[in-house]
């Protein structure tokens, strides 16, 4: 109401009313994702989640680099060890650098096992960028450089323990992330298109195709959906290799996770097809395909965005789920359900509690991913501001 | 004619995620037994929180002013100090309802879709009146049928959704009468409703109101029907009252500036051919609020240096009015 | 009401029907047949050579060479015309013995952890709401967060440890060791329902995260509506009045994600069931997945989805007569 040309008010009050148009200016015509962009900064919570994802994320693509040893190689020496957590004091005194105290094998005087006691004589120091074994990052750069080891390449740390075989918990959880996480996406990926092609189809053209589809939907929203899955991962044959079993079950998670985003597209689509400028876009001629994709689409871009990050969740944890029960994803490979199989009992929560970390991965997963679904719906809903 | 209601000084604020802002500041009036206060403003000017304070209807967020007094004679005589009460307990229970009565703007929503008409018109009864279920009943039906609803009988057993707008608020007015309230708050009863319904609705209200001798406060932003149904009016802007008086002289002279403006904005059959002037600008928001006179920045008339500066006081320029403009004070006019 | 249940009612069998095919063709996709699996379980080991003659013969024994439509007419009509579930091959009897009592186990496991997820979530969400902003809230609401973001499995583990601990070793499973052949008793009963908690715990856990959530909402919703002002004006008492109003409609969307929740726990069952050692259909099913026993699993799957969409019909049932509003719109 203040009205800038006011001869009343000083030079520094006018500069003030000044910056905050400008602000006000640059408010008003920022693009829709501008302003998406910046209430999802405000959201603290999400940019958190968005952080610890970005961080999974980056250490599963480079898998090769951050996990110090490959997710079969073993360590004879260390079966079923504890954690190494890194140190700077011991008995002998303290250091600058971390460090750890190795091993050596004493007989269990009870039961004469064999097992491996720490050995306070002996330092071996951590460092970053340490030679290790030769690798190829991304598949195709050679390296033998990991981000974190040990300075002698004859000894292993396991930051998070090793499992029965003796295998690196923290390497294979790396490796694991990067298999549990790529599921994900493409499963959403592929869920996404088929909701896309299927909801698409149902609101544009309604009537008896939107019926059938209807229908369709319904049936697979009613069957409980991991039995569902289970019985088609159980009908992937015992041979296939590692990699044709990863795509399958990339597919078997994709085939289902249509419904409910299909059904906000075909609404959606349906409540917007009447719409003056797609019937004139209609009118005018144009394909539906055009229609669809030019018109229609990017006025719910930003709902279908968030539908598609609340639907990782599901996604992961069926994963899990299936691999868990040994009917997803198979040892050799690794993926979070898959390392989770050998966390299948009390025994293990009370003798090997550390294989339960990678758990810990799936939980901050789901919440990472649900937290910045409900960021993006609130920085997606212009109404959100009004709260 | 007996005093039954003072208001002074009221204020109210809000705490808010921008801050707290006081939307109702020093506001008073009162009501006496079988007159019609109305009280006329544009939206936002605090008319319906001022009368949720009455009845400690305000949310948590909600806090009165350190001087405001809110007193209320109760039918037996007692003096009730509602800003001493709690927002819940059995003290402000006795008011709301069987003394106090309030009728909402929007007749489906007052109702709860769930239960029939008569349940929850029972329910109002039987909290206020020593009757058991067959009494209330028909008591409710009679109620009914004295706001005009045929075929009460069967009406009391119907869901609110299957009566129509203008059916709906009279069952509401029944509802709210049949606890017997001696001061009933019609906040807008008739805006969601048709122009032709909007007149019989505020002839019954009127007609009950002289038949039961209660007092009422009606608010509105039409002049007009403050014509046809107020004895009193105040006249509110921005948490403030800025005129008040009996309502037919307010009507037919206006002193403040934004009376002067409602009234410029009801088409008339004698104004017919004028075109429609409403009072220019916007109405600022409750945490941008002016200084001085509130009314200042859409004013046609303000006297610059002092409506920007200083809140003008009230002036009672005729036995019985009294408008708050520095044009009718005589610092006022010496300073112009 | 009559219209309205018939409708639902012919919506429901063609749901079913449509399930029922997807069923079958999940059963066909394993790569062979049951005769390439009956014969292997049968001669193998055996040392007798089985020729693909021998397959074949089988094959025509069991039906197996019709088209797949015949195959598909034969199946569904001896469930519904004769509750005939087929042959349960590794285990070589019919599909409804291996079943047997395992059904009325599940629907106990069920019900105790829908009546669970109800008892808890219900008030909790209403008190949430009523509350809103407050520090019980937002524990909740971090409550919620992690309720959903857990594997069931973790968490089943992690109760039986728990359990383990505190009440002895004997708490897994659905019944003591003395009672688990046992036959049918008020005894035997009992038992179950002492072990009934645990799996209802678990099962229950991410229906209430979410149920708590929905409740919350709506309750947040109907408390700043009109109809509860309104009734507060009138001098309604402060606690009848959250009951009768606000709370009576915060209830409608739980009772309409009914078939939400079942198809819910119904998905956890296998999984838990395994880590729990529950009896029940959801660790059979998983068995006839990894055996391949086709028959068997078809007929759970099927089971379970009909106990969804029937929950689903009484759902809308129970919400029609809860809202009167519905009715006149169906
Ligand atoms: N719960 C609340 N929290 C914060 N501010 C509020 C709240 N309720 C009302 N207000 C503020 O109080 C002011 C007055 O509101 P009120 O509803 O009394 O206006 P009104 O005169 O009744 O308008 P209308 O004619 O639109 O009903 C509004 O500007 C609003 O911003
Ligand atoms: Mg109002």
């Amino acid at each position: 109401m203040t009205d800038m040309s006011d001869p009343d008010l000083t030079p520094k009050q006018k500069r003030q009313l000044e910056k905050e148009h400008q602000q006000r200016l640059k408010y008003y015509s920022a693009s829709q994702w501008t302003l998406i962009w910046w209430r999802f900064k405000r959201h603290r919570a999400a940019m958190l989640a968005a952080v610890l994802l970005g961080l999974m994320a980056l250490a599963g693509i480079f898998a090769e680099f951050v996990a110090p040893y490959g997710p079969v190689t073993r360590d004879t020496k260390y079966i079923e060890g504890p954690p190494q957590i890194p140190k700077f004091c011991d008995d002998n005194g303290c250091s600058l650098r971390p460090f750890i105290n190795g091993t050596k094998t004493e007989r269990d005087p009870v039961t004469l096992r064999a097992i491996s006691v720490p050995d306070p004589d002996t330092r071996y120091y951590i460092s970053l960028f340490v030679k290790g074994e030769s690798v190829k990052v991304l598949g195709f750069i050679p390296t033998d450089r990991h981000l974190i080891g040990l300075d002698d390449p004859d000894q292993k740390i396991h930051f998070w323990g090793t499992d029965d075989l003796g295998r690196d918990v923290f390497s294979r959880t790396i490796y694991a992330t990067r298999t549990s996480l790529s599921i994900g996406v493409l499963g959403v990926l592929i869920s996404f298109f088929l909701a896309l092609a299927i909801g698409g189809a149902a609101g544009f053209f309604g009537g008896m195709t939107d019926n059938v589809i209807q229908r369709v939907t319904e049936v697979i929203r009613v069957v409980p959906i991991i039995p569902l899955y289970m019985g088609l991962a159980a009908a992937m044959p015992k041979e296939w290799s590692t990699t044709q079993v990863y795509f399958a079950m990339t597919l078997i998670l994709g085939l289902f996770g249509w419904p409910t985003l299909a059904r906000r597209i075909r609404s959606q689509l349906l409540s917007i097809r009447n719409e003056d400028y797609v019937v004139a876009a209609r009118l005018a001629g144009a394909r539906p395909r055009r229609i669809i994709t030019q018109h229609m689409l990017p006025s719910f871009t930003s709902f279908i965005i968030v539908d598609l990050v609340i639907s990782f969740p599901y996604m992961i944890l069926s994963e899990t789920a299936l691999s868990f029960v040994g009917l997803g994803l198979r040892p050799p490979s690794v993926s979070w359900g898959v390392l989770l199989q050998q966390a299948q009992s009390v025994r293990a929560i009370e003798q090997t509690p550390w294989l339960f970390i990678p758990a810990v991965f799936v939980v901050v997963a789901v919440l990472a991913f649900t937290v910045i679904g409900d960021g993006l719906r609130d920085a997606a809903d212009p109404y959100s501001e009004a709260k | 004619m007996s005093r039954m209601l003072t208001v002074e000084n009221l204020s109210i604020s809000f705490r808010t995620d921008e801050g707290v802002i006081t939307p109702v500041q020093g506001v008073s009036f009162h009501v006496d037994q079988g007159r019609t206060l109305g009280l006329v403003g544009e939206s936002g000017s605090g008319k319906s929180v001022s009368t949720k304070a009455l009845m400690r209807l305000l949310p948590g967020t909600a806090s009165l002013g350190a001087d405001t007094r809110m007193h209320y004679t109760t039918k037996d005589g007692r003096v009730v100090e509602i800003e001493t009460l709690a927002n819940d307990g059995e003290p402000i229970r006795k008011l709301r309802g069987g003394e106090i009565g309030m009728i909402f703007q929007e007749p489906m929503a007052s109702f709860s879709p769930v239960y029939t008409i008569g349940n929850q018109m029972m329910e109002a009864i039987q909290l206020h009146r020593p009757m058991g279920r067959r009494e209330a009943r028909s008591y409710a039906v009679e109620m009914l049928n004295k706001v005009g609803i045929s075929n009460a009988e069967a009406r009391v057993d119907q869901y609110p959704h299957e009566l129509s707008g203008g059916m709906r608020q009279r069952a509401m007015i029944a509802l709210t009468l049949s606890a017997g309230p001696a001061l009933l708050i019609a906040d807008e009863p008739t805006t969601a409703l048709d122009v032709t319904i909007q007149a019989q609705v505020l002839d019954l209200m009127r007609d009950l109101q002289q038949e039961l001798g209660m007092g009422m406060i009606f608010i509105t932003h039409d002049l007009g029907v403050i014509a046809q149904i107020a004895d009193d009016v105040a006249v509110m802007y921005l948490g403030t009252i800025v005129e008040r008086g009996p309502a037919r002289e307010v009507i037919r002279a206006p002193q403040h500036p934004y009376t002067q403006g409602l009234l410029a904005a009801i088409p008339s059959l004698d104004k017919l051919h004028d075109r429609l002037s409403p009072v220019p600008g916007d109405i600022p928001s409750p945490n941008a609020r002016p200084t001085g006179c509130p009314f200042h920045t859409r004013c046609a008339q303000k006297i610059a240096g002092l409506c920007d500066a200083r809140p003008p006081r009230e002036i009672q320029t005729q036995p019985g009015r009294a408008v708050r403009c520095w044009l009718h004070d005589d610092e006022g006019r010496n300073a112009a | 009401m009559l219209r309205f249940t018939l409708e639902r009612l012919i919506g429901m069998a063609i749901t079913m029907l449509l399930v029922s095919l997807m069923v079958f063709i999940i059963m066909e996709i394993p790569p062979g047949d049951y005769a390439d699996r009956y014969a292997f379980r049968k001669y193998s080991g055996t040392g007798v050579n089985v020729t693909e003659a021998d397959i074949q013969a089988i094959r025509v024994e069991l039906g197996l060479d019709k088209p797949m439509i015949f195959r598909y007419f034969d199946w569904i009509g001896g469930i519904v015309l004769r509750g005939d579930f087929g042959q349960a091959f590794a285990f070589e009897t019919s599909v409804v013995k291996v079943i047997g009592d395992k059904v009325w186990l599940t629907t106990g496991i069920l019900f105790a952890t829908l009546i669970l997820t109800y008892l808890i979530s219900i008030p909790i969400g209403i008190y949430a709401a009523v509350r809103r902003g407050s520090a019980v809230d937002y524990g909740l609401t971090i409550f919620s967060y992690l309720g959903l973001a857990l594997p069931n499995f973790l968490l089943a583990l992690v109760m039986l440890y728990f359990a383990n601990r505190w009440f002895g070793a004997d708490i897994g499973g659905l019944f003591s060791a003395e009672y688990r052949d046992a036959p049918w008793s008020l005894a035997k009963v009992w038992d179950m329902l002492k072990h009934l908690w645990l799996p209802a715990v678990v099962l229950a856990w991410s229906a209430v995260a979410y149920q708590i959530q929905t409740v919350r909402a709506t309750m947040s919703d109907e408390l700043n509506k009109l109809s509860v002002t309104a009734a507060r004006a009138r001098g309604v008492p402060e606690r009848r009045l959250l009951i009768k109003y606000p709370a009576r409609l915060a209830i409608n969307p739980v009772v309409s994600t009914i078939g939400f929740d079942v198809n819910r726990i119904f998905s956890e069952l296998p999984i838990v069931a395994v880590v729990l050692g529950l009896t029940d259909l959801g660790e059979l099913l998983l068995k006839a997945y990894l055996d391949l026993d086709m028959n068997v699993a078809g007929a759970i799957l099927l089971l379970l989805t009909f106990a969804i969409v029937f929950m689903n019909f009484l759902s809308d049932l129970l919400l029609a007569w809860l809202d009167p509003r519905i009715k006149l719109g169906a």
